[in-house]
């Protein structure tokens, strides 16, 4: 696989990864009610770790799938740097966030577990293009 | 050999400052839930009810013109706010002087913890005191699912209300009678089409209540429905 197969990938699903948070945002502001068959979003969106520090996790979710999206277009050693470590850190909060849910909440919400999902798959395509765009040892 | 050590130094950047970002984040988060859990972020005030009339899951004159109903679950975080900021505020400009009246309508879909505190605010209703139970559960509200609705925790809420037996309280919360009042918010909840908690509906009592959407926790984000349906 090259790299630019595995760029377009990562911004392809970033982009899904920022319409799920983007909509998790809008129902949230409007005040509506979230399409769900596990019946905890509205449990999880109630919650008190859904801000943090006054900002809705789901706005924090997509500035970075925007950020991860960025980084995935961009081209050289920093974008592949800064897409696998904003990735990383991504997961790492989903791991919290999802322990959160599932004990001290003890409720799940489906649009987390897909937003959950959509950052493993960047972090496993954004390692694998840090592998690709290993340095090349150098010709003197 | 040098082309081994970049990489390794690339991959540990990325996971050295990875893990930072996401330790400040679950820090930061941390932080809040405990802020919003404990009321941290606004002080508790007394019981703002000294004097008001309470019957059942009302609080105020029952010839009010206007009445607001409030869709709460006890341990919602957002509930316990609003009730510290806007509730005394809306005692003091509306309730006491007679133009509102508010209904309690409990909601229990966080968990356990919102069952039994809601059971408890239902069972101390029918000693017209749900009120003061409601105020005394948001002002020590706990961790999500904890356990902190505990026996000792509704003896000393109820030690500060006259009139309310804390040991009547805790078997109370329990019998057959306080089901119907439990159906009756999940009821309303629905054909209001409540999705979250805090919720609000609006009205000339005893005509169409309409949903409000507040701009914002604090009194300026529902006075205008309350002046609309005053004016109206």
């Amino acid at each position: 696989m090259s790299e630019h197969t595995v760029r377009l990938a990562s911004a392809v699903i970033a982009a899904v990864g920022a319409a799920v948070t983007a909509y998790l945002l809008y129902v949230r502001q409007a005040g509506g009610a979230l399409v769900c068959s596990t019946g905890g979003c509205e449990t999880v969106q109630s919650s008190a770790y859904a801000e943090v520090l006054g900002v809705p996790v789901a706005a924090l979710g997509l500035v970075g799938f925007l950020g991860l999206f960025l980084a995935a277009l961009a081209r050289g050693e920093w974008a592949r740097l800064s897409q696998a470590t904003l990735a990383l850190a991504a997961l790492l909060f989903s791991a919290y966030l999802l322990y959160i849910q599932l004990v001290v909440i003890g409720a799940t919400c489906e649009w987390c577990l897909a937003s959950d999902a959509l950052t493993a798959t960047i972090v496993a395509l954004a390692l694998l293009r840090l592998r690709l765009g290993e340095a090349r040892p150098r010709v003197t | 050999m040098t082309r081994l050590a970049n990489n390794r130094w690339r991959f540990a950047v990325v996971i050295v400052v990875g893990a930072a970002l996401a330790a400040a984040l679950i820090g930061a988060s941390q932080v809040g839930a405990e802020q919003t859990q404990t009321g941290e972020l606004a002080p508790a005030v007394d019981p703002p009810f000294a004097g008001i009339e309470q019957r059942g899951v009302v609080l105020g004159s029952s010839v009010a013109p206007v009445t607001l109903v409030e869709y709460a679950d006890l341990q919602c975080p957002y509930c316990a706010q609003w009730s510290r900021e806007t509730l005394p505020v809306l005692v003091a400009e509306y309730v006491e002087a007679g133009k509102l009246r508010i209904v309690f309508h409990g909601l229990a879909f966080i968990g356990a913890d919102s069952d039994k505190a809601l059971r408890t605010a239902i069972a101390a209703g029918h000693d017209d005191h749900l009120w003061d139970v409601v105020h005394g559960l948001y002002a020590r509200q706990g961790a999500e699912n904890s356990g902190w609705v505990t026996d000792e925790l509704v003896r000393e809420i109820a030690s500060g209300v006259r009139g309310l037996d804390g040991e009547k309280l805790l078997s109370a919360r329990w019998e057959s009678s306080v089901e119907p009042e439990l159906k009756r918010g999940v009821a309303a909840a629905g054909r209001a089409g409540v999705h979250s908690t805090p919720a609000f509906q609006i009205g000339r009592t005893g005509g169409r209540l309409e949903l409000v959407e507040i701009s914002s926790l604090g009194p300026d984000g529902i006075r205008p429905a309350i002046e609309a349906v005053l004016a109206g």
